[in-house]
């Protein structure tokens, strides 16, 4: 087995070091890129390249703006509710 | 006659989901939908193992993990994830906080896209046996 091999596997034998910071919020984007990418494989009659990447494009977006409200939703609530 | 084909039909479906449960895509590359079923294994995989590269494989745990997680992640995903599950059994490679967080939402979620995978796999072999059935 070579070297790049038996690195590869070593680095999914340890958990990497995130912190619980804003920034590990963006751990969200691929989840999401996922999700639009197997739901519109699942949805569309016919694939072509540039048909599936917009549709997959339009979802993640829709599911991101989604988020971002809701958050934006939640953070007037607790403001409201703290001030 | 008619329930022999009706037979053959239910044979059909449960092969085809048990395909698509075994190797995320099988399903609809049974069915010959080749794109769909690269796209659907290769982003399934790739979801799995940035739960696993994050997590480390130490997030697949079959006796400590709760039970939502055990039915999203190592049911609904390849019955693969349940022998790599073997691996981590006694605390060998523990995991907490954040990283154990993010690495059960990953593989979670990619137990659920298979569970979708699964039913549109079932659902479409459904609709390819009517329409020969149909003429």
């Amino acid at each position: 087995m070579s070297v790049e091999a038996i690195f590869v596997i070593v680095s999914f034998t340890a958990p990497k070091e995130i912190g619980a910071n804003p920034q590990s919020m963006l751990w969200l984007l691929p989840l999401a890129a996922a999700i639009a990418v197997v739901y519109k494989a699942t949805k569309l009659p016919t694939i072509t390249v540039r048909n599936f990447i917009k549709e997959a494009a339009i979802l993640f977006g829709s599911i991101v703006v989604f988020i971002i409200i809701t958050a934006l939703a939640l953070y007037t609530l607790a403001w409201l509710i703290t001030e | 006659m008619a329930r022999r084909s009706k037979e053959n039909q239910a044979l059909f479906m449960l092969i085809v989901g048990l395909l698509a449960w075994l190797v995320p895509g099988a399903g609809h590359f049974a069915l010959k939908e080749k794109k769909r079923s690269i796209i659907i294994f290769a982003t399934i995989v790739l979801t799995f193992c940035v739960g696993l590269y994050v997590g480390s494989i130490g997030v697949i745990d079959l006796v400590g993990a709760t039970p939502w997680y055990v039915a999203l992640a190592q049911i609904m995903n390849s019955p693969m994830v349940a022998l790599l599950g073997r691996l981590t059994t006694g605390g060998a490679y523990p995991v907490y906080g954040w990283p154990n967080e993010i690495g059960q939402i990953y593989t979670s979620t990619a137990g659920l896209l298979n569970l979708l995978c699964i039913v549109n796999a079932v659902y479409l072999a459904h609709l390819r046996s009517a329409e020969t059935a149909g003429g």
